[in-house]
C-alpha cells in the first residue's frame, strides 16, 4: 500500500487557550480585539470621569472645586485619554476583531506583533494617569502641548512625553499589522474594490498613522531634549521658534482627527446599507471620497493657527483647501442619504446610532467649515464654538459610531442578542444629552467665553448650567453601556449567524459567536459572492 | 508600490522638516519605514513557507518549503519515532521532533502548543515508535 498520507496540521479544531496565558501571550486576533476594546471602555469612562469633574466646576460661574492648575490638567488629560486611549485603541480593537473576518484571512499578519502592540498601552496609560502623583501634578498645557508652556509642568512632563512615544509606538505598530493584513492576507477573490468599506477606511487611516506617528514621536523628542538636552527647536531664546512647534503638532494634528473619524465611516457605510436594506449607493465614490479626505487632511493644518500670525497667502490657501474637504465629505453623506432613500428603513439601535452620526457629525462638519473662514475664525478662535464643532465630530461622530460598531458585530461576537429596549433607551438619552451638553457651547464661544478656563465671567451661567445638565445625564447614560454588553454576554438569546436581515460581508457567513479560528481555510468564491448579495 | 508610496511620504515628510532644522522626525520615520518594509517582506515570505509530511509504507517524508528554497528529509518509517520535548520554561513552546538513526527534523514550528500537540499525537498513530509500523489505512 504505496498511496501516501499527508498531514495538514491545521485539522478542526476549537482548541483554545485558558486562564491569564490566553490574554497575556495572546495571539487571536479576536482575543486582543476583546483586550482593546476593553482598555478603551475604561479610558473612556476614565476620560469620562475627567469630563464630569470639569463640568462640574463649569456648573455656574465660582465654583472652585479644583485650582485652576488642577482643572487645566483635567482638560488635558480628559483630551489624551479619550484620544489615544479611548477612540484611537477602540478603533484598533475593532480592526482586529473584524479585519481578518471581513476579508476572510485567518488572523491578523503579525500575531506576536499585535501581542506587543496590545500590551504597550496598558503600561502607557499608566504611566499617563501617573502623572497626577508626581509633584506639580498632571501637565496642564493641553493636549497640543505647546512650548514653552508645556516644559514648566515638572516631573509629569517627561512621563507624559514618554507615555505619548508609547501610545504612538503601539499605534504604529497596529497600523503595519493592519496595513500587511489587508495588503497580503485577502482570500483569493477578494480584490481591493470588493473589500468592505470599514476594512478600505482602516487601510487608509493605517496609511494616514504611518505618514503622521513619526510628525508627533519626532515633536515630543525635541520637546524633551529642549528641556533636559539643551537643545533650541523651540526656544526661541536659542534661535528656535515655538510656532514651528505649533506647525509640525498640527501637520501630526489634523491628520490626527481624520484618523479618528476615517474608521467612523467605514462602519457608518456597513450600517446604513444593513438597515436600509440595499446595497450602498456609490461604492467607489465611497473609495476616492475617504481617499481625498485622507490627502487633503495633509494640507490643511494652517486653518488650526490661523491668528499665530502668517501670510495671508498661506492663510488664503489653508482656508480653501479645508474648505474643499467639505466636496468629499458631502459626497460621502450624500451617498449615506442616497442608500437610505426609497431603502426599507428599520431603527434597530446601530442604525440609530448610525443617523444620529449622519445628522450630528454633519452639523460637527458646518460649524468646520465656519472656522475654516479666516475672517470668522479670528472671532471663534480659542473659544467655545471650537471646543462644541470638535466634540460633535468626536462625540456624536467617532464616539457613536463606535457605539453603533459594537451593537452591530456584538451578535457576532458574542452569539448572543442583546436588550434592544435598554439598547434604544442607551441611544435616545445619549442623544438628547449629546445635544444639550454640546449645543450651548456655540452660543458660549459666539458670545465671547474662552476655552480652557476654570471660571468665567456671571453672564456666561445659564448656558454653562445647560451644558453641564446634558454632560451630566450623557455620562451617566454611558453606564447603560457596558451594562447591556454584560448582560448579552450572560444571559442574550442566542444570535443567529446573520442576526440582521439585510447584512452583507463575509463575517457573517461565519456562525454566531464567531468560531476561535475563523477562515482557517479561505472562503470559496460562492461564499464570497453570497456574502455581497445576500 | 504601496511601500514605495509610503517611503516617499513619510521620509519625505521627514526631509521636509529636517530642511528646516527639524531633523529628529527624519531618523523616526527612517525607523518606521524599516520596520514596514520587514513586516511586509516577512508576511510576503511566510505565504510560502509551508512543511508537508507524507507517509508511506515504508517512509517518513519532511519537505519544508520557504520562498527560496525547499528541502527533504527522509526517515525509515520502521525506525522513525516521534518526541514531543517538554520546555524547560512554561513559557517556551514545546518541539515537535521526527527522529532515526541520530538524525532530528523539528516539524510544527509555526503551530500553537494544542495544534502541535494535536499532530504529534496524529503522527505518533500513523509512524508508530522505533520498530513498529502500525498499518495505514486510507483516510485522514
Amino acid at each position: 500500500m504505496d498511496q501516501p498520507y499527508e498531514s495538514t496540521a491545521h485539522a478542526d479544531h476549537e482548541h483554545k487557550p485558558h486562564g491569564w496565558r490566553r490574554w497575556v501571550f495572546a495571539t487571536n486576533h479576536k482575543d486582543i480585539g476583546t483586550m482593546y476594546l476593553i482598555f478603551a471602555g475604561v479610558m473612556f469612562f476614565l476620560g469620562g470621569a475627567a469630563a464630569m469633574a470639569i463640568r462640574a466646576q463649569l456648573f455656574k460661574s465660582g465654583m472652585e472645586l479644583f485650582d485652576p492648575g488642577m482643572y487645566n490638567s483635567l482638560v488635558t488629560m480628559h483630551a489624551l485619554l479619550m484620544i489615544f486611549g479611548a477612540v484611537m485603541p477602540a478603533w484598533v480593537g475593532l480592526a482586529n476583531w473584524m479585519i481578518p473576518m471581513q476579508i476572510g484571512a485567518p488572523d491578523m499578519a503579525l500575531p506576536r506583533l499585535n501581542n506587543l502592540s496590545f500590551w504597550i498601552l496598558p503600561f502607557a496609560g499608566t504611566l499617563l494617569l501617573s502623572s497626577f502623583f508626581v509633584p506639580g501634578g498632571a501637565p496642564a498645557g493641553g493636549w497640543t502641548m505647546y512650548p514653552p508652556l508645556m516644559e514648566q509642568f515638572g516631573a509629569s512632563f517627561p512621563m507624559v512625553v514618554f507615555a505619548i512615544h508609547l501610545l504612538g509606538i503601539s499605534s504604529i505598530l497596529g497600523a503595519i499589522n493592519v496595513v500587511v493584513t489587508i495588503l497580503n492576507l485577502r482570500a483569493p477573490g477578494m480584490t481591493l474594490l470588493r473589500m468592505p468599506l470599514f476594512v478600505w477606511a482602516w487601510l487608509i487611516t493605517a496609511y494616514l498613522l504611518i505618514a503622521v506617528m513619526p510628525v508627533l514621536a519626532g515633536a515630543v523628542t525635541m520637546l524633551l531634549t529642549d528641556h533636559f538636552f539643551g537643545t533650541s527647536f523651540f526656544n526661541a531664546a536659542g534661535g528656535g521658534s515655538p510656532v514651528m512647534f505649533m506647525h509640525i503638532f498640527w501637520f501630526f494634528g489634523h491628520p490626527e482627527v481624520y484618523i479618528l473619524i476615517l474608521p467612523a465611516f467605514g462602519v457608518i457605510s456597513e450600517i446604513i446599507p444593513t438597515f436600509s436594506r440595499k446595497p450602498l449607493f456609490g461604492y467607489e465614490a465611497m473609495v476616492y471620497a475617504t481617499a481625498s479626505i485622507a490627502f487633503l487632511s495633509f494640507i490643511v493644518w494652517g486653518h488650526h493657527m490661523f491668528t499665530v500670525g502668517m501670510p495671508v497667502a498661506a492663510q488664503l490657501f489653508f482656508m480653501l483647501s479645508t474648505m474643499l474637504i467639505a466636496v468629499p465629505t458631502g459626497v460621502k453623506v450624500f451617498n449615506w442619504a442616497a442608500t437610505m432613500w426609497r431603502g426599507s428603513l428599520s431603527f434597530e439601535p446601530p442604525m440609530l446610532f448610525a443617523v444620529a452620526f449622519l445628522f450630528l457629525f454633519t452639523i460637527g462638519g458646518f460649524s468646520g467649515l465656519m472656522l475654516a473662514l479666516v475672517p470668522s475664525d479670528y472671532q471663534y478662535h480659542g473659544t467655545y464654538f471650537v471646543v462644541a464643532h470638535f466634540h460633535y465630530v468626536l462625540v456624536p461622530g467617532a464616539v457613536f459610531a463606535i457605539i453603533g460598531a459594537i451593537y452591530y458585530w456584538l451578535p457576532k461576537w458574542s452569539g448572543r442578542m442583546y436588550d434592544m429596549r435598554l439598547a434604544k433607551w442607551h441611544f435616545w438619552l445619549s442623544v438628547i444629552s449629546v445635544n444639550v451638553l454640546f449645543f450651548p457651547q456655540h452660543f458660549l464661544g459666539l458670545a465671547g467665553m474662552p476655552r480652557r478656563i476654570s471660571d468665567y465671567a456671571p453672564q456666561f451661567t445659564d448656558w454653562n448650567m445647560v451644558s453641564s445638565i446634558g454632560g451630566f445625564v450623557f455620562g451617566a447614560s454611558q453606564l447603560l453601556f457596558p451594562y447591556i454588553i454584560w448582560r448579552c454576554i450572560r444571559s442574550g438569546k442566542p444570535a443567529e449567524a446573520r442576526p440582521w436581515e439585510g447584512a452583507r460581508g463575509l463575517e457573517w457567513e461565519l456562525p454566531s459567536p464567531a468560531p476561535y479560528h475563523s477562515w482557517q481555510t479561505p472562503p470559496s468564491e460562492a461564499v464570497l459572492a453570497h456574502g455581497a448579495e445576500h | 508600490m504601496f511601500f514605495s508610496g509610503a517611503c516617499a511620504l513619510s521620509l519625505g515628510i521627514g526631509a521636509l522638516f529636517a530642511s528646516v532644522g527639524l531633523w529628529p522626525i527624519l531618523p523616526a520615520a527612517g525607523l518606521e519605514m524599516i520596520l514596514l518594509g520587514w513586516a511586509l517582506h516577512a508576511s510576503l515570505a511566510r505565504r510560502h513557507q509551508a512543511e508537508i509530511l507524507t507517509i508511506t509504507d515504508c517512509d517518513v517524508c519532511v519537505e519544508s518549503r520557504d520562498r527560496s528554497r525547499s528541502c527533504q528529509v527522509l526517515f525509515q518509517r520502521h525506525w522513525a519515532q516521534v518526541k514531543l520535548l517538554c520546555p524547560a520554561s512554561r513559557l517556551h513552546p514545546s518541539r515537535l521532533t521526527i527522529e532515526s538513526h541520530g538524525r532530528r527534523c523539528e516539524v510544527g514550528g509555526f503551530l500553537t502548543e494544542e495544534e502541535r500537540r494535536g499532530l504529534a499525537l496524529r503522527l505518533r498513530r500513523l509512524i508508530g515508535r522505533v520498530n513498529e509500523s502500525p498499518p495505514l489505512t486510507v483516510g485522514r
